[in-house]
């Protein structure tokens, strides 16, 4: 295939022990992981309406504010990007709580069941930002970054729209941890766009996309920066990506994606 | 455009293509009153045909779940199993995308196992979370039964999740990583669902009787469907589709289908046409008051004084969720395919405030472009349109 392209305009990132983008790439350049014992604090989403804020999940407060801080270095009006949500299981606590209720009384709580579905945060996104675009919820287990990005790309590439790109793991909790060993939440959002379609803007980094045979070479593994309990987060390939923003034109980091590879090659050194 | 080149589906009134048709247009539902074992809900479900007593191959016996299950019948079909089969050969198995929606993947089976796992302080030693409930799943098992080794996706957006499939599939197409698509979805029965609606009040105790002025909620049924999407022609084609976000609430809908109108326009856009080319269209539909009259105002206001033939045919399938998206294409594709357009199942009375020009009876007509319609919870539309070339 041809090699798709791609703009980085922003990126944000929210997990324990980094709170931007910043924090990851000093990370990246320290090569050494941070500490992650301190909890990580939600905040109650601001953008949202008052009664839709107290139905907020953790998840959805986790997206809200990881979204909020990448648009705060957005080159692109809100209601202008399209989205594409990338996660694992998605909902988090969300899943243990259905999950009991339906063991137990059965009786859902109306307000738990909207929550229960993949893309709440995509639908609280649009309810926040009154963003009318496209939204699109995709996941294939650790591999839902890669997925996600695909998306993302080809999405910018054939709609000449700039497009959000979330990557996240909501923290699983008991008993559901034990089959899903996510324990912390993970996300980062992307700006991006794609075909050189959008000029005059910021630009973190520009790279390309090509998919190769899954025999060519092996994925790339977790960079020693990150927590190594992360391995298990889908959105953690991701954070191991925006390292990218560190490396030299021609650094590639590669992703598994179905039976191929997902490769993501730096092609120059812009920064802002 | 992109060809449909082969499709397959299970449903709550049969296994196949030809056995949708035949119960959609016939107006015969796959709907009974809830007799599931598991839940003791007053409702109608439309459970698939001998899901129950269907067993994988051993090869496959660890995939194990409902849904793939359901999957795993809708794959045994000979004719489209042929058709991915050439598909492969033709363009190589890296060649082709496989991109599946699904609202709940195989829940049901950690329903199960939850349970157990309460009882017991252990997870059933044969319960794979992994294999059966995790979302990629259904992707996963498919393309291990298909063979298939190009780019995949779980699409993930309620009840529209099927159908921008179809979307992701073309944009995929577009950009050159792949030759042909297989695009489907699947969502089985499960608690989840059931008391879900049930909770928000939407869930009907009677039948579902879309667009009818005593409409009062869904019936829920199970289903799966793949289409096989090339760029080779084809009786029918996918000519385009459009998005969009309602931005309004969660769980129901904008009153007057702003999102739905969006994306309605969108797809008459992405496909080159006015909505006066549109000869049917098979609406989302649901059954409950507010969905049924918001997607009215969405169309009147798309459609304008001229309207168009409209049907619900989730009467007949009930409302299959993450699979509703791939069952109403297929139904749409048919309609291109037969001339002629389904009923709204179990209409009895008019309301006539929706001003719709609703489909009452079977009905042949000479049809060239047709529309296919999903919305879903966090206002997520998703509109399809399929043309049969002179």
């Amino acid at each position: 295939m041809n090699s798709l392209c791609f703009d980085l305009h922003a990126a944000s990132v929210l997990a324990p022990g980094v709170a931007s983008l910043s924090d990851l790439r000093e990370a990246c350049r320290r090569g050494k992981p941070f500490e992650t014992t301190a909890p990580l604090v939600l905040p109650s989403p601001a953008a949202l309406p008052a009664n839709e804020r107290r139905r907020a999940s953790q998840v959805v407060r986790l997206t809200l504010a990881c979204i909020e801080q990448v648009l705060q270095a957005s080159p692109f009006p809100v209601d202008s990007l399209r989205s594409v949500f990338a996660t694992d299981e998605g909902t988090g606590e969300i899943c243990q709580q259905m999950l009991e209720v339906l063991a137990t009384t059965r009786q859902v709580s109306p307000l738990l069941f909207p929550n229960s579905v993949l893309n709440a945060p995509s639908g609280y996104f649009s309810i926040a930002w009154h963003n009318r675009q496209s939204a699109t919820l995709a996941s294939l287990g650790l591999e839902s970054f890669a997925s996600g990005l695909l998306c993302a790309v080809t999405e910018a590439a054939t709609t000449r729209q700039p497009v959000l790109l979330v990557s996240y793991d909501p923290a699983m909790t008991e008993p559901m941890d034990e089959l899903l060993p996510v324990t912390q939440h993970t996300a980062t959002a992307w700006i991006l766009s794609a075909g050189r379609a959008i000029q005059d803007v910021p630009v973190l980094g520009s790279f390309a996309l090509e998919l190769e045979a899954q025999d060519s070479a092996l994925p790339s593994s977790l960079p020693s920066w990150l927590p190594p309990p992360w391995v298990e987060h889908s959105s953690a390939r991701a954070l191991a990506a925006l390292g990218l923003l560190e490396a030299s034109p021609g650094a590639v980091f590669r992703l598994a994606l179905g039976g191929q590879l997902l490769s993501i090659r730096r092609l120059d050194g812009v920064e802002t | 455009m992109l060809g449909i080149s082969a499709t397959t589906v299970v449903h709550s009134a049969g296994h196949g293509t030809a056995a949708l048709w035949d119960a959609v247009a016939q107006n015969r539902t796959g709907l009974r009153r809830n007799d599931l074992a598991w839940c003791d809900l007053a409702c109608w479900v439309g459970p698939v045909p001998a899901v129950d007593e269907t067993t994988l191959p051993v090869g496959l016996r660890r995939w194990d779940c409902r849904s793939h299950r359901l999957a795993w019948l809708a794959l045994e079909d000979a004719t489209f199993r042929r058709a991915a089969s050439t598909a492969i050969e033709r363009h190589g198995a890296h060649r082709i995308g496989l991109v599946l929606g699904t609202s709940t993947s195989g829940i049901r089976s950690t329903e199960i196992a939850y349970a157990k796992r309460r009882e017991t302080g252990q997870w059933p030693p044969d319960f794979d979370y992994r294999r059966s409930h995790a979302v990629e799943a259904v992707c996963r098992f498919s393309a291990e039964v298909l063979g298939v080794k190009g780019p995949m996706v779980t699409i993930s957006t309620a009840c529209s999740s099927s159908a921008k499939a179809f979307m992701t599939a073309q944009r995929w197409m577009d950009a050159g990583l792949i030759d042909a698509a297989i695009v489907g979805g699947v969502d089985s029965l499960c608690l989840s669902t059931l008391h879900g609606f049930d909770s928000l009040q939407l869930l009907s105790g009677d039948i579902c009787r879309p667009f009818d002025a005593e409409r009062n909620g869904i019936s829920i049924g199970e289903a799966a469907g793949f289409v096989l999407l090339d760029r080779a022609p084809a009786v029918v084609s996918f000519v385009g589709g459009g998005e969009s976000s309602d931005a309004w609430h969660m769980s129901a809908p904008h009153p007057e289908g702003q999102g739905a109108q969006d994306a309605m326009r969108a797809a008459l856009a992405a496909a080159k046409l006015t909505a006066s080319d549109i000869g049917y269209v098979n609406a989302h539909g649901t059954g409950t008051p507010a969905n049924d009259r918001a997607e009215a105002a969405a169309l009147r206001a798309v459609y304008g004084e001229h309207g168009v033939p409209v049907s619900s045919t989730k009467g007949v399938t009930g409302h299959t969720l993450g699979a509703a998206g791939i069952v109403e294409a297929i139904v749409t594709v048919q309609a291109l395919e037969q001339q002629a357009l389904p009923p709204s199942a179990n209409l009895r009375t008019h309301e006539p405030t929706l001003a719709l020009d609703l489909v009452v009876r079977p009905r042949t007509i000479r049809l060239r472009h047709a529309m296919s319609n999903n919305f879903g919870f966090g206002g997520s539309n998703c509109t399809l349109i399929f043309s049969r070339p002179d």
